[in-house]
């Protein structure tokens, strides 16, 4: 039974970064029309930019952690034009070359980080950022928890309340779920369509880059690979949830990362990509359309 | 219907408009005037350009040539939510709720611009339409077809508009609420609101406004007060069925 605990719980820190992903990937296809499946690419990016900072100023935590998170956001506002010169000129929403741009944008990072940064080696983030070397932060007999399940866990909590709350309770998440609904309507009632465009870009930025100094406290390493990984990974959970569905991302993502975390308890680590994936493939069979629907 | 006094004033001036999309000329050489305090009315059958008048109007499409000015000024080209911050607001062909939003919400874009004073607002809307206050929480998906269009009515008052366009109010609507909603409109622009209507409804729609545009493929053909164009003999042929 405790072996069941520690996994669930691993598992349930595991999966708010899957949440945070898929949350921002929603965001950004809700709100700036875009499939942005390179999303966790760029907040693999967002690693290594952390990573760089910290090893040029003597692993200072507070310039890492701001680097990480501002290069995200750096990065999807500087990226945003190209997305947005393809929706104004069609006149509508063009998923489709979105997707292309996405796709191409994730490949440039992806070699860039490759060849780049480290020749392409692996990279390791300092013990005083993971706290490795403190080791368990919080122990009761078998269930323990390093310090990156557990900010993972209270930050992904924390971030997908404050996103629900925005989202239900602003005047910017009012404008943000009348363009998901409806983007000819919203431009109808005189919602700034590009500006609000612009702002979620910047908020998916922050999440993306907040996700990024998480998962480099929980997993402790990247490497080139991770981001398409995580795409994949991503885009199947927000399918199988129902595209742009933001309630089933949540659940799914979460049920994933508990579901990795109990193959990786009871039977075996290195088959629980597969073992995940083969589980999704049964999903989409079952639900093509997603267990709880698209929002599109 | 339609006594309220109007003024010689012009609030929205369009002179010689033409909008195409692609190959398809939707507007040709349209020339309108709406007053301050009038109702005018667009009539014309399906694909007449009524509704790309009005969307061309609130800055939604690209004009080609000729200029709208509004309140005096040039807003030919401007961005739609430019214009609707000037003081002007579309009631969407269709009504155009947000059906997965709450009425609340649904009211509280209409003052995205402003939030200032909108309890205020909210409060007369409701005054107004007492059953869009019962309805407050409901999501707008659940109402039906007259209270979707009061709330699509409600939502541009709440942008504290001096001119709201209406298209195509009518459509889909039993016969007396059809005529609930024309009451409206009239209270409204006795209240002071300037309104371009769009009908396909001729009559009744001639009855509660002051002047009139027929439209024909993208022209006007004709133009004239309300009673001159309910005397007119082609229009009572083609419109009126006498």
């Amino acid at each position: 039974m405790e072996i069941f605990i520690a996994q669930v719980i691993n598992g349930l820190s595991l999966g708010s970064i899957y949440v945070l992903l898929v949350t921002g990937f929603n965001l950004l296809l809700l709100v700036a029309m875009i499939i942005h499946f390179s999303f966790p690419v760029v907040v693999v990016f967002s690693m290594y930019m952390a990573w760089i900072v910290l090893g040029l100023t003597g692993n200072n935590i507070f310039l890492g952690v701001a680097a990480g998170i501002s290069s995200a956001i750096l990065f999807n506002i500087i990226t945003a034009p190209m997305f947005q010169h393809i929706m104004k000129k069609r006149g509508e929403v063009d998923i489709n070359s979105t997707m292309v741009l996405s796709m191409g944008l994730g490949m440039i990072i992806t070699d860039f980080l490759s060849h780049s940064i480290n020749s392409g080696f692996p990279i390791a983030f300092p013990d005083n950022l993971t706290g490795r070397a403190a080791g368990p932060f919080i122990q009761f007999g078998l269930i323990s928890m390093s310090r990156g399940a557990f900010l993972a866990l209270t930050v992904g909590i924390v971030f997908v309340t404050g996103l629900f709350w925005l989202l239900y309770k602003t005047k910017q998440g009012r404008a943000f779920r009348a363009i998901a609904e409806d983007p000819n309507g919203a431009k109808l009632v005189g919602l700034p369509i590009l500006k609000t465009g612009l702002q979620s870009y910047a908020l998916t930025g922050f999440l993306g880059g907040s996700t990024a100094i998480l998962m480099a406290i929980l997993l402790g390493s990247a490497s080139p690979g991770l981001g398409d990984q995580l795409g994949h990974k991503v885009l199947a959970v927000s399918i199988i949830a129902g595209l742009g569905n933001l309630k089933g991302g949540l659940i799914v993502g979460l049920s994933l990362g508990i579901l990795e975390a109990l193959v990786q308890g009871y039977w075996t680590g290195t088959w629980s990509n597969a073992i995940a994936f083969v589980i999704m493939l049964i999903a989409i069979l079952v639900k093509p359309k997603g267990i709880f629907g698209m929002k599109l | 219907m339609g006594q309220n006094k109007t003024s010689d004033k012009v609030i929205l001036e369009i002179d010689n408009l033409a909008v195409s999309y692609g190959h398809v000329n939707a507007l040709k050489d349209v020339s309108l005037t709406v007053n301050e305090g009038e109702i005018v009315v667009l009539i014309g059958a399906n694909g007449a350009g009524k509704t790309s008048i009005m969307e061309t109007v609130l800055g939604v499409n690209q004009v080609d040539s000729g200029t709208i000015k509004f309140q005096g000024k040039d807003i030919t080209n401007k961005p739609a939510d430019k214009i609707v911050r000037s003081g002007m607001f579309l009631v969407p062909e269709g009504r155009g709720v947000f059906s997965s939003m709450s009425v609340t919400d649904n009211l509280l874009l209409g003052a995205h611009h402003n939030l200032k004073g909108s309890k205020e607002k909210m409060d007369y809307v409701f005054s107004s339409f007492p059953i869009l206050g019962e309805r407050k929480d409901q999501v707008a998906g659940t109402l039906s077809g007259g209270e979707r269009q009061m709330l699509a009515i409600a939502r541009a008052l709440m942008s504290s508009p001096k001119m709201i366009l209406v298209d195509e109010p009518s459509i889909g609507l039993a016969p007396k609420i059809v005529n609930d909603i024309f009451e409206i409109l009239v209270q409204l622009n006795s209240e002071g609101y300037s309104i371009l209507l769009s009908e396909q409804n001729v009559y009744k729609a001639l009855k509660c406004a002051h002047r009139g545009y027929v439209m024909e493929t993208g022209k006007i053909l004709l133009s004239g007060t309300s009673e001159e164009l309910l005397n007119n003999s082609e229009i009572r042929k083609a419109y009126l069925g006498a």
